[in-house]
């Protein structure tokens, strides 16, 4: 068996099967508008699946090109006339395109781990769930191609069901309309793009893709052993079975959609004071964080009633989720770049400091950024500049305010950027806070 | 004649014939039952004619094509006629339906991306050889249907098939393919000399 299984690998469309669902799928998860998996392994998984829209085809396809190899080399009705059972004389090359469709799969996990092996930490048990359903569907698109290729050996039905795969995964969403949970089973690429950094999928919601692709596959492994009506019949109840049993399992609420991991949004602290804490998905950033968050915090010493830790902002939003608002944390927004590392890291001790000084997110109320952005760098003694801000508008009015509070006298501007402090703890910050109003 | 219809047996025309009108007709069915606009979504007509570029895939080689480049014929102009029918055959059902119900159009997109996979697929066809020459298009196809790039120029080159039918970078891209293709193809036939 071995034996024969070697020659398959080497004689049938395994190696080509293999290398073009991995270079594809790298291509995609890589230079595809932008890398989606910089904050960990959940989100490889998830960026991995959505891209099965185009593997699953291709997949789809491969297996229907091999079937076909027999009336390709014209030796389809000699073979026909072995006194060898169908499922005996398939199983080897069946193995070797199995093989090849998880060796393609696994690889592209591989390239893609390879640029977050450095910061990524937290691997919950979910991600092998979300791996081995795209692994199934993979594999049951192979069989199914197979099949179908053995049962319409013509040229054409191998693009055609490449097509007619890509189609469906296409119409799931608008088909199953208004039942989302539906869709979100049948489709294994369903709520797969731009994964969060705090998302996750739902156990029972990989359990019930698991049972149906499972049934699709056996179905179709059941269509390429047949050589009867009567067993071409019954491959209908893997099928239906498969479905029935996962939309038993299946959660009906729409709220699977955005299902939020908690323990990667619990906080993993530095271990000496002052605490830098990030969630548990951002761990491997720690390093990165903590000395400029040190520096920021030696810095707003000067102010009366400044924070002495830093804590990762973990708000998550619809539903509404925020951390508690404690006097002495400041709450920072830590965003994963392109490179798995820090963004922006340059600012990240201005960073800190326009947090403590501004209202966090949990009050609703956004304004007096630029007036948060002024005082911060007044507190490090240099011109608003920040690297990563988008919103340029909100640095050049934050250069004004500076400019106003440069010239003020010393302990004035010192307390002005006091009261602003004060104000940040009581959601009280509001646009013009710095300079205008009253002195405390 | 008799030439005629032994060369469309020989390259399968029939069957192909009947699966690339099929499948359009199939898509077409299924936009009139299931949606109400009577303008054909992009995605779906890319699709259609992906479809029948594929199912005509088959016709660029024979049963033996190492045995037919021996034979003293002047196969360079009937090569050339044979892609321009193969064209008609993908735009003309696809322009007709503009006059139905569920129109597959604009008609530029449609005759642009008939051409430029028609020309993809000889250009296949001749380096790899007629029965793996859907690979590349299938494959590029669904790629740009998935993602259609708008931004830098590149990008509309890449995702040509699914442009607007108005963009010049994807129309060039199109024109080179088939122009590539026909010569190509034209010249050298389908590749011979491939394992199956």
């Amino acid at each position: 068996m071995n034996r024969v299984l070697g020659i398959e690998l080497r004689r049938s469309a395994a190696v080509g099967t293999m290398l073009t669902l991995a270079v594809i799928g790298t291509l995609l998860i890589y230079f595809l508008e932008q890398i989606y998996f910089a904050d960990g392994w959940m989100q490889l998984a998830m960026t991995m699946r959505l891209y099965l829209a185009l593997l699953f085809p291709l997949a789809l396809a491969a297996g229907a090109w091999q079937a076909r190899r027999e009336q390709r080399a014209m030796v389809a009705e000699l073979f026909s006339t072995l006194p060898r059972p169908r499922a005996q004389r398939v199983l080897p090359v069946v193995l070797a395109m199995t093989l090849a469709v998880v060796a393609g799969y696994l690889t592209v996990g591989l390239a893609g781990a390879a640029w977050i092996a450095g910061t990524a930490r937290y691997l919950p048990a979910a991600v092998f769930a979300v791996v081995g359903v795209g692994l199934l569907a993979l594999v049951a698109a192979v069989w199914l191609g197979l099949a179908a290729g053995r049962l319409l050996p013509s040229p054409v039905t191998a693009p055609l069901l490449a097509v007619v795969g890509f189609a469906s995964l296409l119409l799931i969403p608008g088909a199953t309309r208004p039942h989302d949970w539906l869709g979100m089973m049948l489709s294994p690429i369903w709520a797969m793009n731009m994964p969060g950094p705090y998302e996750t999928m739902n156990g029972l919601v990989s359990a019930a893709q698991g049972l149906w692709l499972a049934g699709l596959a056996v179905t179709g492994m059941l269509l390429l052993i047949s050589g009867g009506w009567r067993l071409r019949v019954a491959a209908v109840l893997p099928v239906a079975l498969g479905l029935a049993l996962g939309a038993a399992v299946m959660p009906r609420s729409v709220d699977v959609l955005s299902a939020v991991d908690t323990r990667a949004k619990e906080l993993v602290c530095s271990e000496d004071e002052p605490r830098v804490c990030l969630s548990r998905v951002h761990a491997g950033l720690l390093d990165e964080v903590t000395g400029p968050a040190r520096e920021a915090l030696t810095v707003l010493a000067a102010v009366p009633g400044a924070p002495t830790r830093v804590h990762e902002d973990t708000s998550t939003y619809s539903p509404d989720v925020f951390p508690p608002r404690q006097a002495d944390v400041v709450l920072l927004d830590v965003e994963v770049g392109q490179d798995a590392h820090l963004e922006n890291g340059a600012d990240v001790v201005a960073n800190v400091l326009i947090k403590a000084l501004s209202n966090p997110w949990s009050c609703g109320e956004y304004s007096g950024r630029s007036d948060a952005m002024a005082a911060a760098f007044w507190l490090l003694g240099r011109e608003p500049a920040l690297n990563g801000e988008l919103n340029q508008e909100a640095v050049d009015e934050a250069k004004v305010l500076w400019q106003g509070l440069a010239k003020l006298p010393a302990d004035e501007a010192a307390g002005r950027v006091a009261a602003l402090r004060k104000a940040a703890t009581n959601c009280a910050v509001t646009d013009g806070a710095l300079l205008g109003g009253a002195r405390p | 004649m008799r030439w005629t219809i032994l060369y469309l047996r020989s390259r399968y025309a029939p069957a192909a014939l009947a699966a690339s009108v099929a499948g359009v007709a199939g898509c077409w069915v299924l936009w009139s039952l299931f949606s109400d606009s009577r303008d054909v979504g992009v995605q779906m007509v890319v699709l259609t004619v992906l479809i029948a570029v594929a199912a005509l895939t088959v016709t660029l080689g024979g049963p033996d094509d190492e045995l037919e480049h021996t034979g003293a014929l002047r196969w360079r102009p009937r090569r050339v006629v044979h892609l321009v029918v193969a064209l008609l055959v993908v735009a003309v059902p696809l322009l007709a339906t503009l006059v139905t119900g569920a129109r597959f159009g604009p008609a530029g997109l449609v005759i642009r991306d008939a051409a430029g996979l028609l020309g993809l697929t000889a250009l296949s066809a001749t380096v790899l050889g007629p029965a793996r020459a859907w690979f590349l298009p299938l494959g590029w196809t669904l790629g740009a249907i998935m993602v259609p790039l708008s931004e830098p120029a590149l990008g509309r080159v890449l995702s040509w098939q699914a442009q607007a039918p108005d963009d010049r970078a994807a129309g060039a891209t199109a024109a080179v393919l088939a122009l590539a293709g026909l010569a190509a193809w034209c010249r050298w036939g389908p590749a011979r000399r491939v394992s199956a």
